[in-house]
């Protein structure tokens, strides 16, 4: 057996008294799609916080790559290969477009303070080659960002906020990447088109794996290979959408909650 | 217990009363506003002046209220006008950075300070020198084998109301349960009928009146003020706050007992105690949050993610 | 507020005469306005040359394009600009006629913008509040001070010496930054400032409150800073030496703005004042980039102590209070953020206001901060906002 690309472990945290995630096991390979869904405070973001390192787990294990990256800090696990972006999109108001890309790239830069200041040339010259290719990546992600680039990321529209955390991600060369619900705050013409906006992204780097926290439920019939369904901080279903979808025990998760809200 | 020690400890619970008095303006402004109001010791210390000058006014007038009544009644006046001028301070200058960064709305409060000096400056006659304060209850009380000085039991003694006032201001009134829903969320506050304007104003009028009595009683411990106390007076009610949890009452209190206490602590034992105290009391503040970055009562704030 | 820089295109292609006619017209009349301010003594003339300063800029906060205009013209007249603002410097303590006290200003003025481009990198680049930028000043002077006084060291041996010392204090300000934000690290900061403050006011080997006197003036080939230099039969006062000294500090810290702000570093800072959890996300050592501009900051601040020592040769701690931390604040935020030019404004505004207005004598305290207030109020993002960087061929 080879080993996956990402795999937690018994992943838990509590916050006081609330157990937010617990024992939940994961596992991706190289390339591949997983969604993960449930109901809204089921711990699915407090799973991201977790694999990024924003949390410390309070038990369990993180690997990448067979390789124990549990409880390091946020910088490190970046810059070992996993970009995420956020729910509530975070990026970089009041600097560029292209600004916020090239600090995605921050990991793969090397400019150090000695550099800057010894060697402006030098530094300079990798700056210019990182915002080159902050072009482009907003050009592959959408051709509409790529117009904008100049323009403050803080001006920008939801869908487009999405898009630009989308590349922002993609610009660190990541390994995988965390998207926390895309789709959240877009009505649905935003949503299909970000949809494409995503596959497209996909078909153009194939070997990306991706971990998708996702609501909607026409993005994820239409894009995972593989769902998760958490529920109360734990894992309670995984497999092809198609079958899970059809499990008493997520119809109740779900329809249960939904009744409650109706 | 030793004459010296209960001397010592007496005289940290008058300094902590004190500095309780001006934190908890700056707990308060803070909890309610999210904005460091620096020039609140400066504010504070506005009201000896006016006691001083009201004073002098009552006494010489043939007003028959004689001295230790035209001293309460000045003080009152003075408690009064400071909760006036930190409401004005708050209409012309304060409100208008509730939106802007934290470090402006210090910036500009720090300036507010400077202006605020300088008008007692011009305003008072001969306002930059020391003016002597009276000291107030003169006389001691026998306690044991210690002569106390009624003032020191005094300012403890109105400390505490006043805190217990606040506390029950805020928790059992209708005017708290509104300054708390606005430090809540002001824009959910204000779908429940609360006018956010007035909360604020109501919560500028408690603090710079608390401050106030804390400026008079600063005062008349040191015997004298100057134009420019309330610098000091500032900081270190400041730090109290901060060091206690900003937004934390019983922090306020704690962070000034605190500071109260190793200032006490090193004048008592250090042969050059007074030149060191700011030293070691600034010293703690950097420990403190070192080791509790949200000060010692206060939440630390964990980011919705 | 940004305007739209496709607006500017048309611009673009107009003779590269006009854009020289601009920058020579900007900095000569800026040139020529600081001069007469300077040299002024009426204080009729003192307040029509500030109503006259004030109506610029009302006149940029109304009509936005011209500042894009103006902005356009110095991009792409960089060499130009730069070589005719060179000259000018160089030029500028003849055209003061002697005047002593007008060089003195000058220095100080230049010192404080050194200060304020210092807080600047990280205030105005990470918005990590700093309020003991005046206590790095002190350790830089007084280790400068103390090294020439005690052993006679080269006062170009001590600069380095000083700002070592004072860049060790600017992490040792920086550990607490790792846990500690905002308001609690702004006071970490206050506190730091006060405990050196003291410090320096009660030590023995500092001199105490009487500080420290009779700081020798540097000297170069065999000339003194103290002495008059005399150039093509024009005589200096012995001001100019630590003008131009003054000077070349201040071009070196916007030589080391302009390259940090450009690279990698600038854009780490950026992104952490921008937001500090997604930049972690981005992989950015968020408490070596903080860590890193207390250093920065405390290491520039030191260099200017040094001069400041050696120019008075009198120092006290009443010359590094936490009143003169703020008024460094008040320069880089009154001037604006992550904007080098305006924060040198700001310094340069900040420091000569009071000095002008000492014709107020009582009120001028009471003047200068108010108007800091009004400022606040009415421009919040500075006398020049900060600007989005620019990449490549891009105007």
């Amino acid at each position: 057996m080879t080993v996956p690309l990402l795999e937690t472990r018994n992943l838990s945290i509590r916050f006081g008294g609330l157990v937010a995630v617990s024992g939940v096991d994961l596992s991706l390979s190289a390339g591949e799609t997983l969604c993960i869904i449930g109901p809204n405070g089921a711990g699915k973001s407090t799973l991201f916080n977790l694999i990024s390192g924003i949390y410390r787990p309070g038990a369990g294990t993180v690997r990448l790559d067979g390789r124990d990256i549990t409880g390091w800090p946020a910088h490190r696990i970046a810059a070992a290969g996993i970009a995420r972006t956020f729910q509530s999109s975070r990026l970089f108001g009041d600097l560029t477009l292209v600004d916020n890309v090239v600090i995605g790239m921050h990991c793969r830069t090397r400019t150090g303070v000695l550099d800057a200041l010894l060697r402006p040339r030098r530094a300079r010259a990798e700056l210019e080659a990182a915002a080159e290719r902050a072009g482009e990546l907003l050009r592959l992600v959408s051709p509409g960002l790529h117009e904008r680039r100049h323009r403050l990321a803080g001006t920008l529209p939801q869908a487009d906020r999405r898009r630009l955390e989308i590349a922002r991600a993609l610009a660190s060369d990541p390994k995988i990447i965390l998207l926390d619900e895309p789709s959240s705050g877009m009505d649905d013409r935003d949503t299909d088109a970000l949809i494409e906006d995503i596959r497209l992204t996909m078909t153009e780097r194939p070997g990306l794996s991706y971990i998708i926290i996702e609501h909607d439920m026409r993005l994820v019939a239409a894009l995972p290979e593989r769902v998760a369904v958490i529920d109360y901080g734990e894992k309670i279903a995984e497999g092809r959408f198609g079958e899970v979808r059809l499990m008493p025990r997520v119809q109740e998760a779900y329809l249960g909650q939904k009744a409650a809200h109706a | 217990m030793d004459a010296f020690v209960m001397q010592n400890l007496l005289n940290w619970l008058v300094l902590g009363s004190i500095y309780a008095l001006v934190a908890l303006g700056f707990s308060l402004l803070f909890g309610v506003l999210d904005v460091i109001h620096f020039s609140h010791g400066d504010v504070s210390i506005v009201a000896p002046f006016v006691v001083l000058a009201t004073f002098q006014a009552l006494v010489s007038t043939a007003f028959p209220v004689g001295t230790a009544g035209a001293l309460v009644l000045a003080s009152a006046l003075a408690i009064l006008a400071v909760g006036l001028v930190g409401v004005l301070a708050d209409r012309l200058v304060i409100r208008r950075f509730r939106n802007a960064p934290a470090m402006m709305a210090l910036v500009a409060t720090v300036a507010l300070g400077t202006v605020i000096r300088e008008l007692i400056r011009m305003v008072y006659p001969q306002g930059s020198n020391p003016k002597p304060f009276p000291r107030l209850l003169e006389s001691r009380v026998q306690l044991g084998d210690l002569a106390v000085p009624l003032f020191s039991l005094f300012v403890i003694a109105v400390s505490v109301l006043m805190m217990a006032v606040l506390f029950a201001v805020m928790r059992y009134t209708p005017l708290g349960m509104r300054i708390r829903a606005v430090a809540e969320d002001r824009n959910i506050a204000r779908l429940m009928a609360i006018r956010p304007g007035r909360i604020f104003a109501a919560t500028f009028f408690l603090a710079s009146a608390v401050g106030a009595i804390g400026g008079i009683f600063f005062a008349s411990y040191a015997g004298v003020v100057r134009f420019d106390f309330g610098i000091q007076l500032g900081l270190i009610g400041f730090s109290a706050a901060v060091i206690g949890g900003l937004g934390s009452m019983q922090g306020a209190i704690l962070g000034s007992l605190l500071i109260a206490g190793i200032d006490t602590l090193v004048q008592a034992t250090m042969v050059e105690g007074a030149s060191y105290r700011l030293v070691f009391a600034f010293l703690l503040v950097i420990l403190v949050l070192v080791l509790r970055p949200s000060g010692i009562l206060g939440r630390p704030v964990m980011e919705k993610v | 507020m940004m305007a739209d820089p496709a607006a500017a295109t048309p611009l673009a292609h107009r003779a590269p005469g006009a854009d020289l006619a601009v920058v020579a017209a900007i900095e000569l009349g800026g040139a020529t306005l600081l001069g007469a301010f300077l040299l002024a003594d009426d204080s009729r003339l003192i307040v029509a040359l500030l109503a006259l300063l004030g109506a610029a800029f009302a006149l940029l906060q109304i009509r936005p394009a011209l500042e894009e205009r103006i902005v356009a013209a110095f991009r792409r007249a960089q060499g130009a600009a730069l070589g005719l603002g060179l000259a000018i410097v160089l030029a500028y303590p003849f055209a003061m006629q002697g005047n002593s006290y007008a060089l003195h200003l000058l220095v100080v003025a230049q010192l404080y913008a050194v200060l304020a481009l210092a807080l600047n990198f990280q205030l105005g680049s990470a918005n990590i509040p700093n309020f003991a930028t005046g206590a790095s000043y002190g350790i830089g002077a007084y280790a400068s001070a103390l090294l020439a006084i005690n052993f006679g060291v080269s006062f170009w041996l001590t600069l380095p010496v000083a700002a070592a010392v004072a860049t060790g204090f600017g992490f040792l300000l920086g550990f607490p930054s790792m846990r500690t934000r905002e308001t609690y690290l702004a006071l970490v900061t206050i506190a730091f400032g006060i405990v050196v403050h003291q410090m320096l006011n009660n030590l023995e080997w500092t001199g105490g409150p009487n500080g420290l006197v009779g700081i020798p003036a540097p000297t170069i080939l065999g000339h003194s800073f103290a002495a008059p230099i005399e150039v093509f039969g024009h005589r200096l006062p012995s001001q100019a030496n630590f003008y131009y000294l003054a000077a070349a500090l201040v071009a070196l810290a916007i030589v080391s703005a302009r390259r940090l702000h450009d690279s990698r570093i600038g854009l780490a800072w950026n992104a952490l004042r921008a937001d500090e959890l997604a930049a972690r996300c981005q992989g950015i050592n968020v408490v070596w980039y903080k860590m890193l501009a207390f250093a920065v900051d405390a290491f520039l601040a030191a260099f200017a102590g040094s001069v400041y020592a050696a120019y008075v040769s009198y120092i006290s701690p009443d010359n590094f209070t936490f009143l003169v931390s703020v008024t460094i604040m008040t320069m880089v935020i009154v001037g604006g953020m992550d904007n080098t030019l305006g924060v040198i404004l700001g310094a340069f505004l900040l420091t000569l206001l009071p000095e002008k207005l000492r014709i107020f004598a009582d009120y001028r305290l009471l003047f200068v901060s108010v108007v800091v207030i009004l400022f606040l109020i009415l421009r919040p993002q500075g006398l020049f906002p900060q600007r989005p960087r620019s990449y490549g061929g891009r105007q």
